[in-house]
């Protein structure tokens, strides 16, 4: 996936640069940068780090093919990365299995709740989202997701509508 | 000149000891404990989740609050660190190294209260840099052209994507890509729309904060998804200070006398650099530690100073970041990057200019500050059962809070649905960064600063009609253009020297 991600990012780069040059100005009449001049300058160095980035990711990924060893699975990368450049080992916290599919309906999930805002308001929004949510990863415990469901978005739409005079999407219900 | 820190204290103190100020200061350092328990979840995603709920308040207690979130997620990173190994947040990864051996040595107690003692050792030695450097960097600052600033910009993010490793390629992209998003809106300069298509949503630009709250939100969210957390049980664990095994002993303090000292003088340094920030002060306070113990084969096995050492570090750098972001205005990290969102968002705009125009909200957040390390040594000390019992509670049920926290947060915002799928997407895009190495604090970062850096870089342009000539012209411009020049060919030269040290040892090889 990584390499898609790698690809899906170049992709998006030259997709930048060129709306950039076909729709901004890139000097004005008297020779001096325009609208579209910084834009460029960042879509070419875009373009070319995310080229660079993808050789590497394809690089590797076509190794783990050959030799058929997978690079262990890293909780936090950024932090061993740097932890790596200063010689520390920090890999304790390495390995164990990956969730995909439960990264997948959770993401789904969120989707769904942003899409019924506007349908059901926020509160009911709430109540349906928690709900299917607990119901799915914590399904042993009903009753208590049940309570959770009504008690938590009710608390969070006290505070946010009442407390801080928040503006929230209202339902058919008026709230 | 110190009658003059004593006066702006004082004055910070009346704003930040009134009961308003003094009670968000103790919400936002619990809050901040309770960010840093929860791993995965950082003081930018704490900040940034939370920015909503300051709306009803006034800024400088609003700023107050977030930043004990901040500095209070340091303290609270550490415990889940030593008790089940895993860091709550990237600025404690260095702590577990000892941290856990610690424990499974049946020493926890020890360990956390050291770790408690060493962020409040840290964290006050930051405060107290900052009183002292704060105003005399902004009064310096206050010469700077737009050359200055620009390369100030350009020297942190390649710091911060230089200090990724073999992931410096994603970070910079990372923060191209905070750039680019940056670019979307109407051109400051011209007037001319940008990357709008059309739509009336984005003349106004892409609002930082849903993309903040997404990426380091919903992404880490999704992060933590990914590695199973929600699956785990919960951990329950039991501590009492009442045990006598609870409190170190008197070989701790008098080994790691000098750690303390060490590691907040390279934590606050790694701060105040831009663009290194807590996790990488931490990791070379470890680092360094080691380096100079007579006996590193210790560290990594349940060393107390290699769990000191880190902990000075992280706390003593979130207060030195504060000091590029209140005389610069310019953030250092990923959380002093949504800090500074948060800044803007209340009309005050950090700089050399805002210790002058605003004397109380600066020494009013600095005093906070003093404030808040003890607050936060007596919490971590007193409090740690309370705090372990938050471990009880699943992960499970923490995930749907959140989300609804960010969802609700950013709708409230602008109550704009579009910015609410903006922050979906940002959601998805830091999940795919966070899990393949890139940076989501170098991509929030650059957006911040992306209209700072095209200003500037436009009028070095301009005023020197085309030759860039300023960036070597001005004695400061030129030491940045020195520093910015090593930071990229160093790195260049070392990975050559290895590669060629690499064929000799191959070629070595295979003529024996």
């Amino acid at each position: 996936m990584k390499q898609w991600f790698a690809a899906g990012l170049l992709v998006l780069a030259v997709g930048y640069t060129a709306y950039g040059l076909s729709t901004l100005t890139l000097l004005t009449s008297s020779g001096r940068p325009a609208a579209g001049f910084f834009p460029l300058v960042i879509g070419v160095l875009l373009i070319l780090s995310c080229a660079v980035n993808l050789w590497g990711d394809l690089r590797e990924w076509i190794e783990a093919k050959q030799t058929g060893i997978v690079a262990v699975h890293q909780a936090d990368p950024e932090a061993e990365a740097k932890a790596d450049a200063l010689g520390v080992d920090a890999h304790a916290i390495d390995g164990g299995p990956e969730f995909g599919r439960d990264v997948l309906i959770a993401f789904l999930y969120i989707c769904g709740f942003v899409g019924l805002l506007n349908l059901l308001g926020a509160l009911l929004a709430m109540m349906v989202f928690m709900f299917i949510f607990l119901f799915t990863f914590n399904r042993p415990h009903v009753v208590s997701n049940l309570i959770y469901s009504v008690a938590l978005p009710g608390f969070l739409y006290g505070l946010f509508k009442i407390l801080l005079n928040a503006s929230l999407p209202v339902g058919p219900l008026g709230f | 000149m110190l009658a003059d820190i004593a006066s702006n204290l004082a004055l910070g103190l009346s704003v930040a000891a009134s009961p308003e100020g003094f009670l968000f200061l103790v919400i936002g350092a619990f809050l901040g404990m309770i960010v840093g328990l929860f791993p995965g979840f950082g003081p930018a995603a704490g900040i940034a989740v939370l920015i909503p709920m300051t709306f009803g308040l006034q800024p400088t207690i609003a700023i107050i609050m977030l930043a004990g979130i901040y500095y209070g997620s340091m303290y609270g990173g550490t415990i889940t660190s030593i008790l089940i190994n895993t860091p709550g947040e990237s600025a404690t990864v260095a702590s577990t190294i000892d941290g856990y051996p610690l424990a499974q040595k049946g020493r926890a107690g020890p360990a956390l209260v050291m770790q408690a003692i060493s962020s409040f050792f840290g964290g006050t030695i930051g405060v107290i840099l900052i009183t002292a450097l704060a105003p005399s960097l902004a009064n310096f600052a206050a010469s700077f052209g737009p050359s200055e600033y620009f390369l100030i910009i350009a020297v942190g993010l390649l710091m911060l994507t230089t200090m990724m490793g073999n992931n410096k390629f994603k970070g910079f992209i990372s923060a191209l890509i905070g750039f680019a998003i940056g670019t979307v809106g109407v051109d400051v300069m011209s007037g001319q729309q940008r990357y709008t298509f059309g739509s009336p949503e984005l003349i106004g630009g892409v609002y930082f904060v849903a993309v903040a709250i997404g990426l380091f939100g919903i992404g880490e969210l999704l992060h933590c998804i990914f590695n199973g957390q929600h699956r785990q049980p919960a951990k329950r664990l039991r501590i009492s200070f009442r045990d006598k095994e609870f409190w170190p002993s008197r070989k701790d303090y008098h080994e790691s006398r000098w750690t303390f000292w060490r590691g907040s003088a390279i934590g606050f340094i790694a701060g105040v650099l831009p663009g290194s920030g807590a996790t990488l002060g931490s990791i070379i306070g470890y680092s360094v530690e080691k380096k100079v113990a007579n006996d590193p084969e210790k560290f990594g096995k349940g060393e107390m100073r290699g769990l000191v050492a880190p902990e000075a570090a992280n706390n003593a750098a979130s207060a030195g970041a504060m000091v590029p972001l209140l005389s610069l205005g310019i953030p250092g990290s990923g959380a002093t990057a949504v800090l500074l969102g948060a800044f803007l968002m209340w009309g005050l705009q950090p700089g050399p200019l805002l210790i002058v125009n605003d004397p109380e909200f600066v020494w009013g957040l600095i005093a906070s500050m003093y404030l808040g390390n003890m607050i936060l040594i007596a919490m971590s000390i007193f409090a740690i059962p309370l705090f372990v019992k938050f471990l009880d509670i699943q992960y499970v049920n923490v995930v749907p809070v959140i989300v609804l926290l960010c969802v609700i947060g950013a709708f409230a915002i602008n109550a704009s649905i579009f910015e609410t799928w903006i922050l979906v997407l940002s959601g998805l895009v830091g999940f795919a960064m966070k899990s393949y190495g890139y940076s989501p604090a170098a991509t929030v970062l650059a957006l911040v600063l992306g209209s700072m850096a095209e200003e500037t870089f436009l009028q070095t342009y301009i005023i020197s009609q085309g030759t860039m000539n300023l960036f070597w012209e001005r004695p400061v411009s030129l030491g940045l253009s020195i520093i910015l020049l090593t930071i990229i060919v160093v790195p260049i030269l070392l990975s050559l020297r290895s590669r060629t040290k690499g064929r000799q040892i191959d070629a070595n090889g295979e003529a024996s």
